[in-house]
């Protein structure tokens, strides 16, 4: 695969009741990933889950704190960019790091029907 | 054992009153390709035709309708193929023999699936890929959701899993936000479908892939697996890991 290329996924770990600055983590890391450039940024948000708390994340009546996962994929120097700005961002939760292999595809609009 | 790929197909032509040793010819044909244990062959009687004798066979004049054409068919590896037509050679006396080159898209078995799953089950470790696709809810591909266009050819590729996640916030690609709105109608969330597989069998569903995304992104990373699978031999698995939908 000659055209791919090495790259860093970095993967956040939290849950949807964490916030910064008064509105939901996942929101501010994103819109911190755009102001430093960062080539994308998706969130998922899991159906359960559990960490370090011990505690079970699931959707509650009254309360939601499910967990949330933060999916970027850029290159080595973008993600040591970011990597301390997002862990200052973060109380508590987990960051992984996986080397990984990327294609961007952008093709013309022609065909997309 | 027929499989996906490259086969060849034989069409025998004949008439339904065509006798051999006391019976129709058809008949002894379809028991030969039953013995010789051909995967499957199908005996039609055609509406009218003609042949080699010109004489139209019609059901409308009752006595032609006693020598309507008969079309057997079957499906085989040329293997087979080479080993059973010298014997149709000789058994068909008044008809014709074609056989072709075809492609075998899809061999599904329900009862064999079925039996599979009551094997026990084992540990298969090893290293693979994982390939992450990004792309956007709303991209489409001649006018079905992208992901689900994708998930179906990997199926077609007999990829072992694939899996659709959608995300509740994210950029990327368009250079626009994903976020849901109340007063959205239109969904266009980000969209990632992963995949796990061998590297040999994960090039070309990456190639695919490249082929039907128009603006997106596709992530592979190395991976370990520790899976349970069900101990089938690898040649049945592939028959027994399609469902009959």
């Amino acid at each position: 695969m000659p055209e791919y290329q090495a790259a860093k996924l970095l993967r956040l770990h939290f849950t949807e009741r964490d916030r910064f600055h008064g509105k939901p983590l996942y929101e501010a890391i994103v819109e911190k990933c755009r102001e430093l450039n960062i080539a994308g940024a998706t969130v998922f948000r899991g159906l359960e889950g559990y960490g370090d708390t011990a505690e079970i994340h699931r959707s509650h009546v009254i309360r939601h704190d499910l967990p949330i996962l933060v999916q970027i994929v850029d290159s080595a120097e973008n993600i040591g960019r970011l990597l301390p700005v997002v862990e200052a961002m973060m109380d508590k939760g987990l960051i992984a790091i996986s080397e990984v292999t990327t294609r961007r595809i952008q093709k013309a609009d022609e065909s997309s029907a | 054992m027929l499989s996906k790929g490259a086969a060849k197909k034989v069409t025998i032509y004949l008439n339904e009153d065509t006798q051999r040793h006391l019976g129709p010819l058809y008949e002894s044909i379809l028991s030969f390709l039953m013995n010789k244990g051909v995967a499957g062959a199908t005996a039609t009687r055609a509406l009218a035709g003609f042949g080699a004798h010109r004489e139209l066979h019609t059901p409308k004049i009752e006595v032609l309708a006693e020598h309507l054409p008969i079309r057997i068919e079957f499906i085989e590896t040329a293997e087979k193929v080479d080993e059973i037509l010298p014997t149709l050679y000789d058994m068909v006396t008044d008809g014709l023999i074609e056989v072709q080159d075809t492609n075998v898209v899809k061999i599904a078995m329900k009862e064999k699936r079925a039996a599979a799953a009551a094997e026990p089950h084992t540990r298969k470790a090893g290293t693979a890929k994982l390939m992450r696709i990004f792309l956007g809810e709303a991209d489409r591909w001649h006018g079905e959701p992208l992901y689900e266009a994708i998930v179906k050819q990997l199926r077609m590729m007999e990829i072992a899993g694939a899996t659709v996640y959608r995300g509740i916030l994210g950029y990327g690609a368009k250079g626009h936000t994903h976020k849901q709105s109340f007063f959205h109608v239109v969904r266009d969330m980000p969209i990632m479908i992963s995949v796990v597989e061998s590297e040999e069998k994960l090039t070309p569903a990456a190639s695919m892939v490249e082929g039907m995304i128009q603006d997106g992104l596709i992530v592979i990373s190395e991976v370990e697996i520790v899976r349970l699978a069900n101990s089938i031999p690898p040649e049945e698995d592939a028959i027994a890991r399609i469902p009959g939908r």
